[in-house]
């Protein structure tokens, strides 16, 4: 049904949506041309990030509106725009590197910068080489949320205690980190081809919703305060750490009201999902079709409803003094002390948003799209470009750990991931070699290899304790 | 059916080789190392933080399921081993195949390989000779070195490339059996301990992580160690100069740092930590006499020292507290930090024969410095520092990394290195007498690339035979035509 009206739609003129792209990519360096009038400095760090998240935003909006539309030229913009916020990004890289003279893997702030440099480049690979046109849909708005990840996160310059002084350290982080990025490179391809293997467009709906269900059941459930409040992690601005009652425990403030917008949300995320399982349950076509239409009803209300929690969030949690259950006294929190609520909100409507694209111009994407054939095997070879780069980052990050702990593998639960990661990607290629998996089992298997990345990358980092902790 | 001894032998191996059972395990082990990352781990918590994040009872189980120490249960041992012998026996069990595909090439298709081959071609030519000929030329051209394979009524050409790519997967199995075999070693004879020494102290005993001690046949001696801060005072490089010491001689000396360690027969000592150990290297004072006359004096005295002041009166360190705390007139040390230094000095007076206790700082509590002959202020004071070592044997480790070392080469030929084989069969129409070329070719991966190769050639021995006609005075072709 939304398909036939999709039909009928005039395509979109060409010029618009690159004017406004270029207008926005004007106004906003004209703002920061102020800024730098103002600081008298144009090359610092915070110029050279500003301009990457504009190049960027600019190509995820133009790679979007190539997607939506197939027009060739706004593609071509695309690729300029990406090209753009690459050298603006290797500049940042540069500026970082020559201010603290090392090489800048050494804080989650510094690995996204290099892991948004690294997921940007194989995008123009994959693009120019491959012909994948439309990865940066994909990948630009991960590397945007990456960008405002960082402007969160941003630390200043710190000294490297002496454990991390060693060449291994910058070998090991630059291999995961291309490791990683060829991992992201694999997901985005696989979920391409479950596209062109003509997946249903319900199937799509119903593991959007599921996944927008899990990321706010889990910030409800864990951090939903009674009277409705939401706990967050209390923030120290002068140290620019969170605060610590005692080891291991935080101090957390709760922010009134928040919680209840928060469950609403999560009510009408899961709607799509039982409007669903309402159309498989029943047996007539119309019907189905009628629930079908609720859903994707529901989808678009749950966009609106999860744009405003976003906003509502940022605009309570960026600053501020907020009481707190376990200590008298107002403390303040930021939003740098929840980076994973933020990117699971912004995460979340995300998805839904592809969903959405999905849903209104799914022929004109698959027409810009490689046959499913090729995607099939593209994902494969990104595999195997990644699955020798895990290899080589576990074995340079042991051989690491052995120069400076004496032992090679302690189990800590970075490494055990890794591991894990990597014998995941092991089974996949044992799995598609000897047992000849191709096609839509594969493609699940390298989604499901991707989450497992995701969880080592971010997951063990903030939710389980180690070595790693000054990563 | 009866169900014979080696029929339930074959069964067994057929399980044990098998991709089924190998996937299985491997998802066993990823599933328990994960269990084994969100329980807390004994050999990384403290009793105490066990015991607060889970009920006693919970606990129990935990302990008695092995849960809390995932990684050196024998059962997760057990499963690595069942890992290792799966790889060996599904190596086994394909190896020969690989091996006969290896070492004995198929280089002459017959007609039924023939028939079913994709890539293909025919291409028509003059004679079965010139068609070879320019064959092999363009073969040459691409690189490859052709062969010409002469059989008893039919002859043809056979020319690959990499065939070592066929057995690169049994190097990457074998090097993670060799990464296993070095884990096991170490598991078995290596072991890890620490030891923190004092500037110049010589020690040959290393406290294990259980808690023992072990006594190393040589002994190691810190000759000294210090600490480097950045500008904001956190530290930028610990080091510490360490001699080893055997039968009395120094046999070896290096300035250790972090992440550059000493290796003393098959021991290595790593710089992991570095800081006061609490006891006093020098205190520098001014003695000034209690009733005004006479010199001020400056002595420097390290603990237990002893300087005399004038012909009747000593001064001994007694005492240093470097974090002190009075209770009920006694001193205490609180802790190794110089938080709150307090330095015990006994004066001796041979004429009043009395000894006389003054602490710096005033102690009220404890004794009244007044009443002494002299009178101290303190203007500097040298602590002294320890270096914190870790110790480790790890005689498997060799196994590790050239099993590394293996597994990138394998790697790198599983993924990067294609076996491409290449058979040309000059074929004649029984009906019409026509010569032509049958050209035919594989790869063992990365196909639509290969095809692409199998193009270029195939248009290359076309060029090539168009060519020839021109050349037709060219002796070698004319000799061998001439067979």
């Amino acid at each position: 049904m939304a398909r036939a009206k999709v039909e009928q739609q005039q395509p979109a003129t060409g010029m618009t949506l690159i004017v406004l792209v270029g207008l926005a990519i004007a106004f906003l360096l004209f703002m920061a041309f102020l800024n730098v009038v103002k600081s008298g400095n144009l090359l610092n760090e915070t110029n050279l990030l500003f301009a990457t998240l504009i190049f960027y935003a600019g190509a995820g909006a133009l790679y979007l509106g190539f997607g939506v539309t197939g027009i060739p030229s706004y593609l071509k913009f695309a690729s300029f725009s990406t090209c753009l916020g690459l050298i603006a990004n290797t500049a940042a890289i540069a500026h970082r590197w020559y201010e603290s003279g090392h090489a800048p893997f050494s804080s989650v702030y510094e690995m996204l910068l290099s892991f948004v440099w690294t997921l940007a480049v194989l995008t123009l690979v994959a693009e120019k080489k491959y012909d994948v046109k439309v990865i940066g849909t994909v990948t630009m708005p991960v590397a945007i949320v990456g960008v405002v990840l960082m402007q969160l996160l941003r630390t200043e310059v710190h000294p490297l205690v002496p454990a991390l002084q060693s060449t291994w350290l910058h070998v090991h982080v630059t291999l995961a980190m291309l490791a990683y990025a060829a991992c992201a490179l694999s997901f985005a391809l696989a979920m391409m081809f479950l596209i062109q293997d003509n997946l249903k467009t319900e199937t799509v709906l119903a593991v959007t919703s599921a996944s927008t269900i899990a990321i706010y059941a889990s910030i409800v459930l864990t951090r939903f305060e009674k009277w409705g409040g939401l706990n967050l992690v209390a923030w120290n601005p002068e140290s620019k750490s969170e605060v610590f009652l005692s080891r291991g425990v935080r101090l957390f403030v709760v922010v009134p009201d928040l919680g209840w917008l928060l469950t609403l949300t999560l009510l009408v995320v899961a709607s799509p999902l039982v409007f669903y399982g309402l159309a498989r349950l029943k047996t007539g076509e119309s019907e189905k079709q009628s629930f079908l239409t609720l859903a994707n009803r529901a989808v678009f209300l749950s966009i609106l409803l999860q744009a405003m929690t976003l906003v509502m969030f940022i605009l309570r949690a960026r600053d501020g003094r907020y009481p707190s259950l376990d200590a008298d006294g107002l403390f303040p929190t930021t939003l740098a002390a929840s980076p994973f609520i933020l990117s699971g909100l912004v995460g979340g409507a995300f998805i839904s948003l592809l969903y959405l694209l999905l849903l209104w111009r799914r022929p004109d994407l698959e027409r810009s799209l490689p046959s499913a054939d090729n995607l099939d095997r593209i994902t494969y070879k990104t595999i195997c470009l990644a699955f020798p780069l895990l290899t080589l980052m576990i074995a340079s990050g042991a051989y690491w750990a052995n120069q400076t702990w004496g032992s090679y593998w302690s189990w800590d639960p970075k490494e055990t991931w890794a591991a894990i990661t990597w014998l995941v990607y092991a089974l996949y290629l044992h799995m598609r070699i000897t047992r000849g998996w191709r096609g839509r089992r594969a493609a699940y298997f390298a989604i499901f290899g991707f989450v497992v990345v995701m969880f080592t990358f971010f997951g063990v980092t903030y939710l389980l304790p180690g070595l790693h902790a000054y990563a | 059916m009866a169900v014979s001894l080696s029929s339930i032998g074959h069964k067994t191996w057929r399980t044990v080789a098998s991709i089924q059972t190998g996937v299985v395990l491997l998802i066993l082990v990823v599933i328990l190392a994960a269990v084994g990352t969100i329980v807390l781990q004994r050999p990384v918590t403290e009793p105490d933080e066990m015991r607060t994040a889970y009920s006693p009872q919970t606990l129990r189980i935990l302990d008695a399921v092995g849960l809390t120490d995932v990684f050196h249960t024998w059962w997760f041992l057990g499963l690595v081993l069942l890992v290792s012998f799966s790889i060996v026996a599904a190596s086994i069990d394909r190896f020969p195949n690989s091996w006969r595909y290896f070492s004995r090439p198929y280089k002459y298709p017959d007609e039924s390989f023939r028939r079913a081959q994709h890539p293909q071609k025919l291409v028509p030519i003059a004679d079965e000779e010139s068609g070879l000929v320019a064959a092999e030329r363009a073969l040459h051209e691409l690189g490859f070195k052709p062969e010409r394979v002469v059989r008893e009524d039919h002859f043809g050409i056979f020319a690959e490339r990499h065939r070592i790519s066929e057995l690169a997967v049994y190097i990457v199995h074998a090097s993670l059996l060799l990464i296993f075999f070095g884990t096991v070693v170490d598991g078995l004879w290596g072991w890890r301990a620490t030891l923190n020494l004092d500037e110049g102290q010589t020690s040959n005993v290393v406290e294990l992580h259980d808690g023992s001690t072990r006594t190393l046949p040589f002994a190691i001696r810190c000759d000294s160690a210090g600490q480097e801060n950045y500008q904001d005072g956190s530290p930028k490089k610990w080091w510490s100069k360490l001699a080893v010491v055997k039968d009395g001689r120094d046999v070896q000396t290096k300035e250790i740092v972090v992440n550059d360690p000493l290796l003393y027969s098959g021991v290595r000592f790593y710089q992991s930590s570095y800081g006061p150990n609490g006891k006093v290297d020098k205190l520098a004072l001014i003695a000034a006499p209690n009733d005004g006359s006479g010199q001020k004096q400056e002595i420097g005295l390290a603990l237990n020292d002893t300087a005399s002041l004038d012909s009747d009166t000593t001064v001994r360190f007694a005492e240093f507290f470097p974090d002190f705390a009075v209770r009920d007139g006694q001193v205490y040390r609180k802790s190794n930090y110089l938080e709150n230094p307090a330095a015990h000095l006994v004066v001796t007076s041979k004429k009043a024969g009395k000894d006389f206790d003054v602490w710096i700082p005033q102690l009220d509590e404890v004794a009244d410095n007044s009443k002494a002959p002299y009178l101290f202020q303190a203007t500097d004071l040298k602590m002294g520092h320890f270096t914190g070592l870790q110790v480790s044997h790890e005689p498997g480790q060799w196994g590790v990394w050239s099993g590394v070392v293996l597994m990138g080469i394998g790697l790198a030929f599983v993924f990067y290195v294609v076996h491409m084989r290449f058979w040309m069969v000059p074929v004649r129409d029984p009906q019409t007498g026509k010569c032509s070329l049958w050209i035919g070719g594989t790869a063992n991966r990365n196909r639509d690339a290969f095809e692409q190769r199998f193009k270029d050639l195939v248009a290359l021995v076309e060029k090539d035979l168009k060519a020839v006609p021109a050349s037709v005075s060219n002796p070698q072709v004319v000799t061998v035509a001439g067979n």
